[in-house]
């Protein structure tokens, strides 16, 4: 059950910034943060493009460029040692070679411009996606490119000079919100894999993450206590005019009586049934768990249930609202104020 | 059985396994001859075992039976050298567990270490042969290795090896550069920093220190080169080139030794009488002995080396790698008297004199008046009696100087030598055996002469009153209508040495004999080079740019320095964004030069599209192909690029267009 494991997720998470949290995890946290931030990163110019700069490339050997200088140094002790000339010319080749090579690996970076845009948005649990739009600029060919954001081993791609590739980066998600890439790196170890270049590129995309719904939620028409009016007007508000009553704050000004108005009787509200009219409001205190995300991953099942029932449905958090109205813009927008609610 | 588990993406391919299964046996071959059969026989085996389990998976052999291999491998090395130090029990040891590593090749890790191990194999067989063949054979198999690495990091887009390749290439091409600043100023030892036990091994041919029947007829059957001189001034006539070397003086019966060479301190000068020196420089093999051979007799000893009171001269450490030497030698000289001791050991006989010898010696004591007469009696005897030069000498039994001078009457110097010191003692007169080479051949494309193996030869010191240790060469005494020529024609082809004097008169033998002097020159300027670099020369390049007295210092300096410039002017290259010629433009700039050949060069004023009219105007057999080009490549030149769809199509439309020249094909009249 995925949103259940996200709820435990973010569980641990929100003891762990709490008071629960053990001094060496602070301390360990902070230095972190505190190398994080001296880490360069590769700037996002006002096109919103990355171009990555000399100063922002990292490079290190590779595991296999250890074993390769390791053999190279054994072999240069062994030419000194014999006193064997073309022995020391294979070595120098073969060093030289890599010496080359990790201006190769350098380069391949060098100049590179990166693009990155957020994906559709998605339930937290599921996996977010970012679009990374790779452009070598000018008329080199990249070469063994990987963008990656975690541990997995990205797939490498390459482009020929001028030209641009784009990849998809899948992340794992753990809370709702706007989730932003915190770590792009693009990586190269082309020509030889001997040298690794590396760099973090900075950007703004982000991708929407929804509450996880819950799996089961309890119908909003049930009245949960609040009884200022029910929560849903069974034969209001769709084909079939059923009389008027007073203006309530949140009524469609489509639905107002204009006509009326006009003729000084106040504000009325026409009402309509039909087979279809069925108006739900899904609001946040008519729930009664305590948690805050327990709550939204259940307003989220409902606004997701109300959009499969085909109702018109309006939402009330603590924080705003959404009028009634149905269709899947509206859902979306929904979600939105769910995926962001902030309890002030 | 559990084999480890390896991620999709870090598997070895079997593609990948195929070339680096074929790149270890092409750095396996050429140190292959080196090593001993049983070896060879164990990498053939597991070479073969690697490449059917490329074709039937299932025969690989499992973990438990690699293990089984390895040990086999290693008992096997241990079997044939005894040792798994050294340099042949190292080498056999190595090429072992490279190969066994081809049966363990599951991932790319293993296919990256198995690829880089390739280069110590390379290395390693440079201490057993330094032809320039060999270092370019090699040298393409670097190249294999920089490219499969290239190929198993991958990303390279396009499948095959093309891609892979071309990097090589570039990488090759631009790290030569950094390659020789480093090899010409890298600083070098100057002695070992650690001895693997060469000593102990008998895999160099080369003069021995002692000398029995057959020692130097191994040596004489052997057409490579020893080494190589070059006179300052004229050479002297090669029939008074003796190079000396080991110089003995004990006989047990069977064999020379040096026995207790005597330990007087060298005096600066031995020779009392002495013509003018002449100078040269000798160019010698490694012979992993101290040996340095000089003409007789040397006067200067090289740095690193000393003259021994017995005229010999040594070098302080072995020679493992070539050595380059330049000596003084004096033509006609007279020694010291030596004291009692030296005499004495001089004269010291073995137990194994049998009364005939004594007789023969008495005869000869009874006729001449003094040493001198006697020396030239004994000669005399070699020249008169039916003594034969042959390299294929009867076997002698217990007693060889007997059974030499009395009953076989067949061999070559070092028989001659050791039976003439003998009879020598005998006499009286205090003798020793000088081992060394004789003669040498002009080179005259390279302009100096190479002494071979195979002009090994023997010869004796008689002490003489007055005159000191004199040299006589009783191998020189056989009449020469009893050398047989035959035995070293058979023995050696065109390698023979010059002193048979085998018939050249054939035109292939001539031939074949230039060739080889040609090849020889070859050698001769790759070790000058490249084998023969040492701190010397790099001392003297210092020498030269004023910068001598810093020594290794600014030598040091010197290599940083010219590293960062060369690292410089590399980068600066590689960081200019554009190559030479856009893709299109070289495709436009040669069908221009195609057009011109056929008689239609473009004007500098026209674009592509009034040239393209003029051309169709004049030659309207040509609008066919020339508008289709035309019409793909003007909308690629002015839209934002060209797709390579587009450059493909023009390329292969390129590749068809053959314009001819108007009229017939023939015709050498120019249009224009």
């Amino acid at each position: 059950m995925p949103s259940a494991a996200a709820h435990r997720a973010d569980r641990r998470r929100d003891g762990a910034s709490g008071q629960g949290a053990s001094l060496r995890g602070r301390i360990a946290g902070r230095v972190g943060r505190y190398f994080e931030s001296m880490l360069r990163r590769v700037p996002m110019g006002s096109d919103g493009v990355a171009r990555v700069g000399a100063r922002q490339i990292y490079i290190l050997p590779t595991a296999t460029g250890m074993t390769y200088g390791a053999v190279m140094l054994v072999m240069l002790l062994g030419s000194l040692n014999y006193q064997n000339n073309l022995g020391l010319l294979s070595t120098f080749f073969l060093a030289s070679v890599a010496i080359i090579a990790m201006h190769h690996t350098w380069l391949s970076l060098l100049g590179l411009a990166a693009q990155v845009r957020g994906g559709p948005a998605v339930f937290c649990g599921e996996t977010a996606t970012f679009e990374i739009t790779l452009h070598a600029e000018g008329r080199r060919a990249r070469y063994d490119l990987r963008a990656r954001s975690d541990d997995k081993p990205p797939p490498s791609l390459q482009i020929a000079a001028g030209d641009q590739a784009t990849v998809k980066l899948g992340l794992r998600t753990a809370r709702r919100g706007q989730l932003e890439l915190d770590k792009l790196t693009l990586e190269t170890s082309h020509p030889m894999g001997l040298f690794r270049a590396w760099c973090y590129v900075e950007t703004d995309a982000t991708t929407l993450v929804y509450p996880a719904p819950a799996a089961h939620a309890p119908d909003p028409s049930h009245d949960a206590g609040d009884d200022r009016r029910p929560h849903r007007h069974r034969g209001e508000g769709a084909e079939d005019y059923l009389g008027s009553r007073g203006y309530r704050p949140g009524d469609s000004p489509r639905h107002i009586d204009w006509k009326a108005f006009a003729r000084e009787r106040g504000l009325l509200v026409k009402e309509y049934g039909g087979d279809e009219g069925q108006d739900v409001w899904i609001q946040w205190s008519a729930l009664r768990a305590g948690d805050t995300e327990t709550r939204l991953s259940l307003l989220t099942r409902q606004v997701l249930d109300a959009t499969e029932a085909g109702l018109r449905f309006g939402l009330r958090l603590p924080d705003g609202m959404e009028p009634l109205a149905r269709g899947a813009s509206h859902t979306q927008r929904c979600l939105k104020r769910l995926a962001l609610f902030s309890h002030a | 059985m559990p084999e480890r588990r390896i991620p999709a993406g870090e598997r070895a391919k079997p593609s990948q396994v195929l070339w680096t299964t074929l790149l270890v046996i092409a750095a396996c071959l050429p140190v292959m001859p080196h090593l001993r059969w049983q070896v060879n026989a164990f990498l053939a085996l597991v070479f073969a075992v690697r490449l059917l389990g490329l074709r039937w998976p299932s025969a690989m052999p499992g973990r438990g039976l690699r293990i089984l291999l390895t040990f086999a491998g290693v008992a096997n090395c241990l079997h044939g050298y005894h040792t798994l130090a050294g340099q042949d029990g190292g080498a056999a040891l190595f090429a072992t567990m490279i190969t066994l590593k081809l049966l363990e090749l599951d991932s790319k890790r293993d296919l990256r270490l198995t690829t880089i191990l390739v280069g110590f194999l390379i290395v390693v067989q440079f201490l057993f042969d330094e032809s320039f063949s060999i270092a370019a054979y090699l040298g393409v198999v670097s190249l294999g290795m920089i490219a499969l690495l290239v190929k198993l990091n991958g990303g390279l887009g396009e499948a095959g090896a093309r891609p892979a390749l071309r990097v090589t290439y570039r990488l090759a091409l631009q790290a030569l550069p950094l390659t020789l600043v480093l090899f010409v100023l890298f600083p070098r030892l100057e002695a070992p920093l650690w001895n693997l036990g060469f000593e102990r091994e008998a895999a160099m041919t080369g003069m021995s220190d002692t000398m029995e029947p057959g020692a130097i007829s191994e040596l004489v059957v052997n057409g490579e080169g020893a080494f190589r001189v070059r006179f300052e001034g004229a050479p002297p006539d090669s029939g008074q080139l003796y190079w000396r070397g080991p110089v003995l003086w004990e006989m047990d019966g069977r064999r020379w030794t040096q026995g207790d060479a005597p330990h007087e301190s060298p005096r600066p000068s031995e020779l009392v009488a002495a013509s003018e020196p002449i100078e040269y420089e000798v160019v010698l093999e490694p012979t992993r002995q101290r040996w340095l051979f000089a003409l007789d007799m040397p006067v200067t000893a090289p740095s690193d080396a000393f003259i021994t009171p017995a005229l010999q001269v040594v070098a302080r450490q072995p020679i493992n790698a070539l050595r380059r030497y330049r000596v003084r030698s004096v033509m006609s000289y007279a020694t010291q008297a030596p004291s009692q001791e030296v005499r004495l050991l001089a004269l010291r006989l073995p137990d194994n004199i049998t009364p005939r010898m004594r007789a023969l010696v008495a005869d000869w004591g009874a006729e001449a008046q003094t040493e001198w007469q006697l020396v030239q009696r004994g000669l005399a005897f070699f020249n008169r009696e039916a003594f034969h030069y042959t390299l294929l000498p009867p076997a002698l039994g217990a007693n060889p100087a007997d059974e030499f001078l009395f009953e076989t009457r067949a061999g070559f110097c070092e028989h001659y030598a050791s039976a003439f010191a003998l009879l020598m003692r005998i006499a009286g007169i205090p003798s020793r055996i000088v081992l060394g080479y004789l003669g040498g051949e002009d080179n005259d494309i390279g302009g100096y002469k190479i002494v071979r193996q195979s002009d090994a030869h023997a010869w004796v010191e008689v002490l003489i009153p007055e005159r000191g240790w004199v040299r006589v060469d009783p191998t020189a005494a056989v009449d020469p209508s009893r050398i047989d020529r035959r035995s070293a024609s058979r023995l050696l082809g065109a390698n023979a040495s010059l002193r048979f004097s085998i018939d050249e008169t054939n035109g292939f033998a001539r031939f074949a004999r230039s060739m080889r002097l040609l090849a020889d020159t070859l050698d001769a300027t790759w070790q000058n080079w490249v084998l023969d670099f040492s701190t010397e020369d790099q001392l003297a390049l210092l020498d030269k740019l004023g910068l001598s007295a810093f020594r290794e210092y600014g030598l040091a300096a010197l290599m940083m320095l010219a590293i960062s410039l060369t690292l410089a002017v590399i980068l600066l290259a590689l960081s200019r964004d554009n190559p030479p010629q856009d893709a299109l433009d070289a495709l436009y700039a040669r069908f221009c030069r195609k057009l011109a050949r056929a008689g239609l060069p473009k004007h500098h004023h026209e674009g592509p599209r009034d040239y393209g009219r003029r051309v169709t105007a004049e030659r309207p057999d040509l609008a066919g192909p020339v508008g289709r080009f035309l019409a793909l490549y003007i909308p690629s030149r002015y839209s934002a690029s060209a797709s390579p769809q587009n450059l493909e199509q023009l390329r292969a439309q390129l590749r068809d267009f053959a314009p001819k020249e108007p009229g017939s094909p023939l015709s050498l009249k120019r249009s224009r």
